[in-house]
C-alpha cells in the first residue's frame, strides 16, 4: 500500500471521531435536563453531562450499555451508539426515582 | 487523535500476536475461569466469589476463590484473592493468593473497540511457586451483542514448579437480552486445553451502587476424546 493510500485509510478510520454529534445534559437537583434527547439513528453520539449537584451520581443504562460516575462540578463524556431507531432509557443510580431520562434515536434526522 | 490511532493499531497488533502465539505449557493449571471486561468504575468496591468444578476421567477438581476489590483511580482497580482447592485426598484447603490490577485504557465507546490491561501476581500457599500474568482485554459492541476477548501471557517460576511461559486465550460472545439474563458463548484455550460452552450472565440492582452480578458457565473440552467438563459460577457484589 502506498503512503498516500495508507494516509487516506488512516483519515477514514479517524473520521467518525472528528464528526461526532454532541448532546449536552445538565444534572441538577437530581434531575436530568433535558430528560429526553433526540439523536440520529445509526450514528455514534457524544453525550456531555454536567453534574451541578454537590454529590456524585452514577449514569446507568442497560439499554445503552453504559455506566459512568458523574463527579460533582464536572462535565463527563459518554459515547453512545450507533443506535437502531428506538428509545433507550437511562437513570441515576443514587436517585433512580427522579434522575431519569431517555435517548430517542430517530431515522428521519438523517433525511436532507 | 494520532496518538489514539497509534494506540489502537498497536493494541490490535499486540492482540493478534498473542492469539497466534502457541501454548507451550504442560497442563499444570485450570484454564476455565472468567472472561474479563476492559471497564473500571470509580468509587466502587466489590466482594467476589468464584467456583470451578472440573470433571474428567481422572476425577473432580474443585477450586474456589474469594476476592475483595476496589477502584484505585478512575481507570484502575485492584483486587486481592484467596484461592482454595480440593487436593487428591479430598481435603479442601488454602492453595494460593493473588493480586490483580485491571486498567481501562480507553473511554467506553469512543473508538472502534474498547481496550484494557490486566496484571496478576499469584503465589502458591506455603510453596515456592509463583505466577505472573499480563493480559490484553478487548471488547466490541454490535448493537445488543458484545464480543469480549482476553489474551494472556503467563510466566511461572519457583522451586515447586517448572519455569515456563504459557499463553491463554478467552472469548465471550454475549447477547444483552435483559439485565437479569444475558446468554453467552465462551471459549477458553491454553495449556493444551480447548473448551467451548454456554454461559449466562445476569445482574440484580439494589439501592444506589449496590448490585449483584452472577455468571454461570458450562465448558466442554474439545481437543481430547476423554471426558472433561467444567462448571463455573461467579458472584460479584458491588457496593
Amino acid at each position: 500500500m502506498s503512503r498516500n493510500r495508507l494516509a487516506l485509510a488512516l483519515c477514514l478510520a479517524c473520521a467518525p471521531a472528528i464528526a461526532l454529534e454532541t448532546r449536552s445534559i445538565v444534572l441538577k437537583n437530581h434531575l436530568f435536563s433535558p430528560q429526553s434527547i433526540v439523536v440520529p439513528a445509526r450514528q455514534k453520539i457524544r453525550l456531555v453531562i454536567e453534574n451541578q449537584d454537590p454529590a456524585a451520581e452514577e449514569f446507568d443504562s442497560f439499554d445503552l450499555n453504559r455506566e459512568k460516575v458523574l463527579f460533582p462540578g464536572r462535565k463527563s463524556v459518554i459515547y453512545i451508539g450507533p443506535l437502531e431507531p428506538g428509545e433507550y432509557s437511562f437513570f441515576g443510580e443514587f436517585s433512580p426515582n427522579t434522575a431519569r431520562g431517555v435517548v430517542i434515536a430517530r431515522e428521519e434526522l438523517h433525511a436532507p | 487523535m494520532r496518538h489514539n490511532l497509534v494506540l489502537n493499531t498497536v493494541l490490535t497488533g499486540r492482540l493478534a500476536w498473542l492469539l497466534m502465539m502457541p501454548s507451550v505449557a504442560m497442563a499444570d493449571g485450570m484454564v476455565v475461569d472468567k472472561v474479563y471486561h476492559p471497564y473500571v468504575l470509580p468509587l466502587e468496591r466489590e466482594v467476589e466469589w468464584r467456583l470451578l468444578s472440573r470433571q474428567s476421567d481422572q476425577g473432580n477438581i474443585l477450586a474456589q476463590r474469594l476476592g475483595l476489590g476496589w477502584s484505585l483511580t478512575e481507570t484502575m482497580t485492584i483486587e486481592g484473592y484467596a484461592i482454595g482447592e480440593r487436593d487428591q485426598d479430598d481435603n479442601f484447603d488454602m492453595a494460593a493468593y493473588e493480586a490483580e490490577v485491571r486498567w481501562q485504557l480507553v473511554e467506553q465507546g469512543r473508538y472502534w473497540a474498547d481496550w484494557g490491561l490486566l496484571f496478576e501476581y499469584e503465589k502458591r500457599h506455603k510453596e515456592s511457586a509463583y505466577e505472573a500474568t499480563v493480559g490484553l482485554l478487548f471488547e466490541k459492541e454490535f448493537g445488543r451483542n458484545s464480543l469480549t476477548l482476553n489474551a494472556f501471557i503467563v510466566r511461572e517460576w519457583g522451586e515447586m514448579i517448572s519455569n515456563e511461559w504459557e499463553s491463554e486465550f478467552r472469548a465471550q460472545y454475549r447477547y444483552r437480552w435483559m439485565s437479569a439474563f444475558q446468554p453467552a458463548i465462551e471459549v477458553y484455550t491454553g495449556e493444551d486445553f480447548v473448551g467451548v460452552g454456554p454461559a449466562v450472565i445476569g445482574l440484580h440492582r439494589f439501592q444506589g451502587q449496590k448490585q449483584l452480578k452472577w455468571e454461570v458457565g458450562f465448558v466442554t473440552e474439545l481437543s481430547q476424546v476423554s471426558k472433561d467438563h467444567s462448571v463455573r459460577l461467579a458472584l460479584e457484589f458491588e457496593f
